[in-house]
This record gives structure tokens, sequence and C-alpha cells, in this order.
């Protein structure tokens, strides 16, 4: 069968794959795919292997390790923080020191309880503790700093539909 | 030993490309388009870019390959010590349930 109109090319495809990962692969996938149309059965594989890089924990943290690295490290959060307190944040050294070590100890808390429960037999539940231990220790800290000084149901109710739709899309990356 | 071979079966929908990627670089380092031919030449399975890149990063970001500087806009991959020992302990594994198997088959 011949390929597809459109996007039907390795150079076309690739752009549905996040830029982190095509930057850490896209040019030795192009040149594993090679130029030219595709076959249908190809497209597929890499349409299925687009949606596997946006939502895989493991293929989006080996790709995020080499960002950070040729980004040099821990720069662009120092940028971040420098920006922050240029521009005159409306967040508390203190509040901002509680959110960071509950978002530290949450993140912690979720990689150890996804551990634990792998290894009792619940490997679903494991991988899901471990794919939100960072965005869901993120929306944990949130009330600390973020959201201080919201009602409290506000908070209850945005950090645990947030939380909801994390567990959510977690589960639905481990049927892929 | 079993931590191991259950991480590989953990792998889902790669498991069994993450094996054939394990066993190509095993003689030395091959690139992703190389290790296409050599699967393809093995077990009869051409794998797709998607698949293959999909399992590639799993395995890298497991540490069993580590990648070598790129030639040529291709880049190889070098089996670790730790993927030797994953990849050791699974061909056994397979060994012992391929020997059951042609065993209650001479049985039966």
């Amino acid at each position: 069968m011949s390929g597809v109109r459109g996007m039907s090319t390795a150079e076309g495809l690739v752009r549905l794959y996040p830029r982190a990962w095509r930057a850490r692969y896209g040019e030795e996938f192009l040149a594993t795919a090679g130029p030219g149309e595709l076959h249908l059965q190809l497209v597929i594989d890499i349409v299925l292997g687009a949606i596997d890089a946006w939502l895989s924990t493991e293929a989006r943290n080996a790709t995020r390790a080499y960002r950070v690295a040729t980004n040099g490290g821990g720069l662009p959060m120092l940028k971040s923080i420098l920006v922050c307190n240029r521009t005159g944040s409306r967040f508390t050294k203190r509040g901002s020191l509680i959110g960071a070590g509950v978002m530290i100890g949450a993140t912690f808390l979720f990689s150890v309880l996804g551990i634990v429960l792998r290894h009792a037999g619940w490997p679903v539940m494991g991988e899901i503790l471990k794919s939100i231990a960072f965005p869901g220790s993120l929306m944990v800290s949130m009330p600390f700093w973020l959201m201080k000084g919201q009602p409290w149901k506000t908070q209850a109710v945005i950090v645990g539909s947030s939380l909801a739709m994390l567990v959510a899309v977690s589960y639905l990356a481990t049927m892929i | 030993m079993k931590n191991r071979d259950d991480l590989l079966s953990g792998l889902g929908r790669f498991s069994e490309p993450s094996l054939y990627i394990l066993i190509s670089p095993a003689d030395g380092p091959k690139h992703a388009y190389a290790m296409t031919q050599d699967i393809e030449a093995v077990s009869g399975q051409k794998l797709g870019p998607g698949t293959l890149y999909g399992a590639i990063a799993r395995l890298e970001a497991r540490n069993w390959i580590e990648p070598l500087p790129t030639e040529e806009r291709r880049r190889p991959y070098r089996l670790t010590a730790v993927g030797q020992r994953v990849l050791r302990h699974r061909l056994e594994s397979l060994r012992s349930v391929a020997r059951v198997g042609r065993a209650r088959l001479a049985e039966g």
C-alpha cells in the first residue's frame, strides 16, 4: 500500500513527538526511518509511538534526563527562580520553602509507595503512583504556596480533581 | 533473580521488542537501523521506528543499553553490564520454558 497523503513521511510524523523527544532521538529516528513516503502500517506504528512518547513516564524520563543534561543541569530552574524574584513574586520565602519541602516529601512518599505496591502484587497501582510522583506532589504542595489564602473548599476541589485526573491519565497510560 | 525477569516482562507491549533489542548489540555496539536489520534476520520481525524507539527509550532509561557518540546521524548503542545480566537471565528463563514445552510435547 502506498503512503498516506500529507503527513506520510517520517519528517512529517516526527513532529507529533514531544520537543524533548525530538531533540534526543529525532535525528537518528529520521535516519532509521529513511526518506520518502511510508506504508500505512509504519504510519500507524509511528503515531502510536508518538502517543506513547507523550503519555509514558519512562519514555518522558529518558528524554527529560537528556534535556536537563544538555541545558546545563539545574541552570533552567535557577533562571526561573531568579526571574520570579526579579519580577516581585507574591510568594513568601517561607511559603516557598514549605511548598518545596512538601513537594519533595510527597514525591518520595508516592515513589516509595509505588515501589511497595508493585512488589506487593499491585503492579498497576504501583505504576500509577510512580507516574504521578512528581505532578501529584506538585498538586499536593500547591495549598502551601500557589493557592495560599484561597478558601479551603476551592483548594480541595482543584487539588482533588487534578489528582483524580492525573490518576485517570496514568491508568490509561498503563494500558498502552 | 526473579525481579529482573519481571522488569523485562513489565515493559508491556515493548517487552518482546526489548528482548530483541537487548540481543542485537550483545556482540558489539549497533545503531538502530542495524538493529532492525539484525532483528529481522534473527526473528523474522520487522520493528517499526515507533516501536523501536519506544523500546530504546525504555531500555536507556533503565540503563540496560547506553548510547555512544553519533556517527553520520546514527547513534550506536551498547549493552551495559546490567543489560547483560538482565538478558542472560531472560534467556535462561526462556530456555527452561522451552525445555518444559518440548518435554510435554514429546509426552503427548
